[in-house]
């Protein structure tokens, strides 16, 4: 096993991990940086893959306050407000230096100043985007800021375990596997950020990147962190249904399609929305994802078990002018989305839950950080869309400042060998057995989440998941892949995605019963009522020696504003004509 | 290229596949792989590693076009995968899929891209600006012709199918190549750039954008409709004239 050390090591390549390599450069230029990412630098992750844009309350006549209430309402409540404010003020700072000194170019109104566009579930039109390829703009700007430094990169490096120092509570390094070569790299490091994102792929239907596993999530529960608000997974109403085999199926088709006004029909082909909510197609991401769960669940279901989108009613030529990336995609994969009718399904988008952290972005364990989608707390039970790439790019940022000055004064802890040697036979244990299908695992695993740990949740549905999962975890370890040569041997990573899917498959489940109501992107048919928000708990929870969770729900602190109350004095100026939503109340 | 419309997809429904195995040196292996309805060459990639040999060695991420991870040489043309529909690149139901050209081939249909990434670091493909992030943001109309030159490069996924798709960058193994010098004019239009003349002196040394002989491959081949050739041809233009009036 090859060894080696640095100050700063990062996990991860999107917006989280590429600006904790700039800001721990600029921080402290004597400092040596690695950053170990899965893929290719900037290449793989969510980041990238950002449509929507960036929330910032930068317009006139906006505020932190509003997009804070905004995101506090948004998460039901149940977001950290400290970190709500640390994101909604640090978008300001850090979207001015993508633009100022990164080089991004966001859209602009005629005049040339910033153009802000209205997103779902906010009072004010404030998501800065570049056309729907906000992300690649970010991400593109950045890699290429961070191709030019003095960073050590160590591409396709998978993460796999963090290793504790031998007797204290603090990160003494990681253990890699060099995916190319299929050898063991032990990074010893001072300070590490765990940036790898989230992505709940263990879905059927879901829209992250192919390479995405949970794996940071499932390496912070092994190394015994907390994790809150693991139930919280939200789910995109419109996700493209191609059938079983295609890698495309799951894909997002954006949000836009719906509020332009495009319709969605049943198998039957009939629109169905306005049973369900007076705002029809355009009711918000949760209600439009279980009105097509239900239907589809019914048995009003297309061919391959979705329902339809169709936009031909608003003209093809207006259409393929408005939507062009979105056409060009389905045309693309064979399908008439301006003409026709494309079959789309809900699918998992996000993961709100994760590490629990401090401002400075700090774990309970010494030397770890967390930022972006593997921390949790900014979003609570929701999350706007926008706040993801703020919370990346904002959070990121500080746990890079951070690391930097904490390792001027520390010093490199020793590995607990004993954990380090359990780590490597742990990932080496797939290659000692003989091989097997991990193809009706996956199904398995896709199956169960899909149907009982999903857009609707009882308790038995739940419990059954949790049996069906741990039978699940025993097969995998039965199945090997077999004495291969492990070199880019993709098999071996798509066991290890699974271990960790399964992982964290088992927390949110276990989280969600815990949660008996039902708020934001959780919903329990058993617990149908949000129940009293100034009450609010959220759910906290850790694996424990014997590979079993231990759940808390622990209150919300109100440090900021309370249900009922407002941060604003009067609710926003009528930006663009659009309806208003009602004040808040009376603050206190 | 027009679609393989074989009638009798349904009476055969099967691919024959050939498909790179090795480095640099290697050969094509055969897999019949199944015929489906919305079938991508990455699902046909997958399929194989999936159900016929786990051993397969190929990259992707984002699976829709966005993280250009996925290209490689389909049919002798270099293709984003996960966007390309088999029906418009099979002949015969056959198709051939290889790495991507002109980079070094770690194994199978993975190349090592990190000489396409410096090279754009070599063209100083990054920007230098004058005001920090406690500035406001510049007011620049989008109409304006820099923006617009700008714009009309800077969408590029980095896929390096044009980078693969250049004979230059088979000659000259200095070439910076077209992607690199796209997003070099992409710079020169930003009217924020502090240093032009940072940019322009890099695309005028060797292997820079003099090197290009404008064949096009680069334009007819990216996926996401830029033209690099435009930008290259730009370029010698303003590098010509930077440098006649620095004497």
């Amino acid at each position: 096993m090859q060894r080696s050390h640095t100050d700063i090591l990062i996990l991860g390549s999107g917006g989280a991990g590429l600006f904790a390599a700039l800001h721990a450069h600029q921080t402290n230029p004597g400092a040596s940086i690695t950053l170990a990412v899965k893929g290719l630098l900037g290449k793989c992750g969510c980041t990238r893959m950002v449509q929507g844009g960036y929330n910032v309350a930068l317009g006139a006549g906006d505020c932190v306050e509003r997009h804070f209430m905004d995101t506090v309402e948004g998460g039901k409540w149940l977001p950290d407000q400290e970190l709500a404010w640390r994101l909604v003020n640090g978008a300001i700072e850090r979207l001015q230096e993508l633009e100022n000194e990164l080089g991004c170019f966001f859209d602009r109104n005629p005049d040339g100043t910033l153009h802000q566009k209205a997103f779902a579930g906010q009072s004010f039109d404030r998501t800065v985007h570049k056309g729907d390829l906000t992300g690649i703009e970010i991400v593109n700007r950045l890699a290429e800021r961070v191709w030019g430094l003095p960073v050590q990169r160590l591409e396709e490096n998978r993460a796999v375990a963090f290793i504790p120092a031998s007797g204290e509570h603090a990160i003494a390094g990681v253990l890699f596997i060099d995916m190319r070569s299929g050898g063991l790299h032990f990074v010893q490091a001072k300070t590490v950020l765990l940036a790898t994102g989230g992505g709940p792929t263990m879905y059927r239907y879901h829209t992250p990147s192919g390479d995405k596993a949970c794996d940071g999530m499932a390496m912070a529960l092994r190394a015994g962190l907390r994790l809150r608000d693991m139930e919280m997974v939200q789910f995109h109403p419109t996700g493209l249904l191609a059938g079983p085999d295609t890698r495309m199926t799951g894909t997002v088709l954006e949000e836009g399609l719906r509020g332009a006004g495009g319709y969605l029909l049943g198998g039957d082909g009939e629109r169905f929305m306005h049973r369900y909510d007076a705002r029809g197609e355009r009711a918000t991401r949760d209600i439009v994802s279980r009105a097509m769960f239900e239907e589809i669940r019914r048995g009003n279901a297309t061919p391959n078990g979705g329902v339809y989108i169709e936009m031909r009613h608003l003209g093809p030529q207006q259409v393929s002018a408005q939507f062009k990336g979105m056409v060009k995609r389905c045309a693309d994969c064979g399908f008439d989305l301006a003409g026709g009718r494309v079959e789309v399904v809900p699918t998992a988008h996000y993961m709100m839950g994760g590490v629990e952290f401090e401002r400075d972005c700090s774990t309970a364990v010494r030397g770890l950080f967390v930022a972006g989608e593997d921390a949790g707390g900014v979003h609570g039970a929701n999350r706007l869309g926008g706040n993801g790439v703020a919370n990346s790019t904002v959070f990121g940022g500080i746990a890079g400042e951070h690391m930097a000055e904490q390792v001027r004064e520390a010093g490199y802890a020793q590995p607990d060998e004993a954990l380090l040697s359990a780590a490597v036979a742990a990932c080496l244990a797939p290659l000692q057995r003989s091989p097997g299908n991990l193809n009706p695992l996956r199904e398995r695993l896709h199956t169960i989440m899909w149907d009982d740990v999903g857009i609707i949740r009882s308790k038995s549905g739940l419990q059954n998941a949790l049996q069906e999962l741990a039978a699940l975890d025993a097969a995998l370890l039965a199945t090997g892949i077999g004495d291969v040569d492990p070199a880019f041997n993709l098999t071996w990573h798509d066991w290890l995605n699974l271990q960790n899917q399964i992982l964290v498959s088992r927390c949110i489940a276990t989280a969600a019963l815990a949660r008996e109501d039902s708020r934001g992107a959780h919903y329990r048919s058993d617990f149908p009522q949000t129940g009293d928000l100034r009450g609010s708990r959220f759910t906290s929870i850790r694996l424990n020696e014997s590979d079993a969770f231990d759940t808390h729900t622990c209150p919300v602190a109100f440090t900021r504003v309370a249900p009922g109350e407002t941060l604003l004095d009067q609710p926003a100026p009528g930006a663009d004509g659009r309806p208003q939503r009602e004040a808040h109340g009376v603050p206190s | 290229m027009a679609e393989d419309s074989s009638p009798d997809d349904a009476v055969q429904p099967e691919l024959q596949v050939d498909v790179w195995r090795g480095g640099a040196q290697g050969q094509y292996q055969r897999f019949t792989v199944p015929r489906s309805a919305n079938q991508t060459v990455l699902d046909v990639v997958t399929w194989i590693q999936r159900h016929r040999d786990a051993s397969l060695a190929y990259r992707f991420a984002c699976r829709v076009g966005m993280c250009g991870s996925c290209a490689m040489t389909v049919n002798g043309r270099p293709k984003w995968t996960c966007r390309t529909h088999v029906r418009t690149v099979t002949r015969d139901r056959y198709l051939q899929i290889g790495p991507l050209r002109n980079l070094p081939v770690l194994r199978d249909l993975a190349t090592d891209m990190a000489p396409f990434f410096d090279k754009w670091q070599a063209a100083q493909g990054r920007f230098s600006g004058s005001h920090s992030r406690r500035d406001p943001l510049a007011v620049i109309p989008p109409q304006s012709h820099e923006r617009q030159a700008a714009d009309a490069a800077i969408e590029c996924i980095n896929c390096a199918v044009c980078y693969a798709a250049c004979d230059v960058v088979q000659w000259q193994p200095d070439y910076v190549g077209p992607a690199a010098l796209n997003r070099a004019w992409a710079g020169c239009n930003d009217v924020r750039e502090a240093d032009r003349g940072r940019i322009l002196r890099a695309v005028a040394s060797d292997g820079g954008c003099y090197s290009c002989h404008s064949q096009q491959g680069c334009a007819q081949h990216c996926p996401v409709g830029l033209n690099p050739t435009r930008s290259i041809a730009a370029l010698k233009r303003a590098a010509l004239a930077s440098l006649s009036s620095h004497g």
